[in-house]
């Protein structure tokens, strides 16, 4: 099989040893060892050093990890000083974090959770889980391989190839349009759940979403949605034992 | 579920390994995602309906959920599966309640056993410092297998648990209609409350507020005219 594209199918495992200390670091080593075997016909002590460098601390966003993973090889067969190296890995962590968790946490998932959930209102069932699954990992696979390309065609200049991309202007664009889509889902969802008990069950459940939403605010990470949940769950128990 | 039969159980335990795997290891498909995973569940058992309204329900409470970072969160993946075991072949109006409140202490001891297991990888990789530093290969690989394996043991027992419980609440558990529904409905509203709280906390102030609000007015009109 191609380097490249064991390299490729090694991102998607690139967080199985996600832990505090490395974050992301052993997954990157894992991922870049396809790349870097020519080295080690060439320069079997520079190929060594090179496979401490990628296992060390990193953390982005797994779906740009490519960027990374592809720049630092190259520049090792570029024979880039060590910690220039370094320095590169540690400079990408934030900008590969950020741009990842906005285009895809905070926007292409929750879009299209909106929409899957408004199909499912609407009775699409399957063909909405499908649609979700095929559009989310079609974006995804397409973007895990331009972010190897493109880290492995700039090297050192990964930063500027980065910023002249078209990630920033899709940060701007999928925000909007998760906005929407859960906007659009919200009433949808609560109609659908609720006009099967009538009106005074959901005016009551109307008014538990209406505390949940009031006191986790007032609480702020102290109560979570899910305590909230759980609590009022414990709550409601208690109330009917008692008989109330 | 009335039955919890090998044929039943063996493809649900299966499923939870291959979802606990998804949130984080490998391959992050969003097969780990409730409304995924609770669908696949529901036609598992034989009920579809349920897996879509709870798979639904969890996929709520799971937007109020960024997982950005080295954030906390709960592992809602398995617990929607054995929540829908638990609610399955029930009329989903008394069922959903009961589903919701098992499902959601199941995702806050997923959530506890991803830390559990990001330590265990931690210590792993400590006791392979002197290979890592010496650029072996080798040790790279098989931390990498060792803590994919955790973490695919880490679904499975979490699911195996949360089939157990569904077992004993179904066989202990009895409830009358008034109580069914109303822990459905608090069930409800709380997944709504943790939906909205995430959705405006993650709009801030800019552009994507206005579209918010453009989609919560478009949804209204829509649920009306439904």
């Amino acid at each position: 099989m191609n380097r490249r594209l064991r390299a490729l199918l090694r991102l998607f495992a690139v967080q199985g040893t996600w832990n505090y200390e490395r974050m992301l670091g052993v997954g990157m080593g894992y991922a870049a060892e396809p790349l870097l075997e020519d080295l080690k016909a060439v320069d079997p002590v520079r190929h060594g050093e090179a496979v401490v460098r990628s296992a060390e601390f990193f953390n982005c966003h797994p779906n740009l990890a490519g960027l990374a993973l592809g720049a630092t090889a190259r520049a090792e067969y570029e024979a880039v000083p060590g910690p220039q190296i370094v320095r590169l890995r540690t400079a990408l962590c934030s900008p590969l974090g950020s741009i990842g968790d906005q285009l895809f946490w905070a926007g292409l998932v929750p879009a299209l959770v909106g929409v899957t959930l408004v199909a499912i209102v609407l009775g699409a069932g399957w063909w909405a889980i499908a649609g979700f699954l095929l559009i989310y990992n079609s974006i995804r696979l397409w973007t895990s391989i331009w972010s190897l390309q493109t880290g492995m065609a700039s090297g050192m200049r990964v930063g500027a190839a980065i910023g002249s991309s078209w990630l920033p202007r899709a940060v701007e664009w999928v925000a909007p349009a998760a906005g929407f889509a859960l906007g659009l889902a919200l009433p949808l969802v609560a109609v659908w759940y609720l006009r099967d008990f009538g009106w005074s069950p959901a005016i009551g459940a109307a008014g538990v979403a209406v505390a949940g939403i009031a006191l986790t605010r007032w609480f702020g990470p102290a109560l979570t949605s899910l305590r909230f949940a759980i609590m009022a769950m414990v709550l409601l128990l208690l109330f009917r034992r008692v008989g109330l | 579920m009335n039955e919890f039969s090998p044929h039943v159980v063996i493809p649900l335990l299966l499923w939870g390994t291959l979802v606990g795997l998804d949130l984080v290891s490998v391959p992050q498909a969003m097969i780990s995602r409730p409304v995924v995973a609770g669908t696949v569940a529901g036609w598992l058992v034989g009920d579809l309906e349920a897996g879509l309204r709870v798979g639904a329900l969890f996929e709520l409470f799971a937007l109020d959920v960024l997982p950005a970072g080295a954030v906390r969160y709960p592992d809602y993946g398995p617990a929607t599966i054995s929540a829908v075991a638990l609610g399955a072949g029930t009329p989903w109006e008394l069922g959903l309640g009961v589903s919701a409140a098992l499902g959601l202490v199941l995702a806050v001891l997923g959530g506890w056993s991803l830390q559990v297991v990001r330590r265990w990888n931690a210590r792993a990789i400590q006791r392979r410092a002197a290979a890592l530093a010496a650029g072996e290969s080798s040790a790279i690989r098989w931390l990498q297998y060792g803590a994919v394996l955790r973490d695919a043991l880490r679904g499975f027992t979490l699911t195996l648990l949360g089939l157990v419980l569904a077992a004993t609440i179904t066989d202990s558990v009895r409830l009358d209609r008034q109580t069914a529904v109303a822990f459905t409905l608090v069930a409800i509203g709380s997944a709504l409350a943790a939906a909205a709280s995430g959705t405006f906390r993650s709009s801030g102030r800019g552009p994507r507020l206005k579209w918010l609000v453009a989609g919560l007015a478009v949804g209204t009109v829509l649920a009306v005219l439904a």
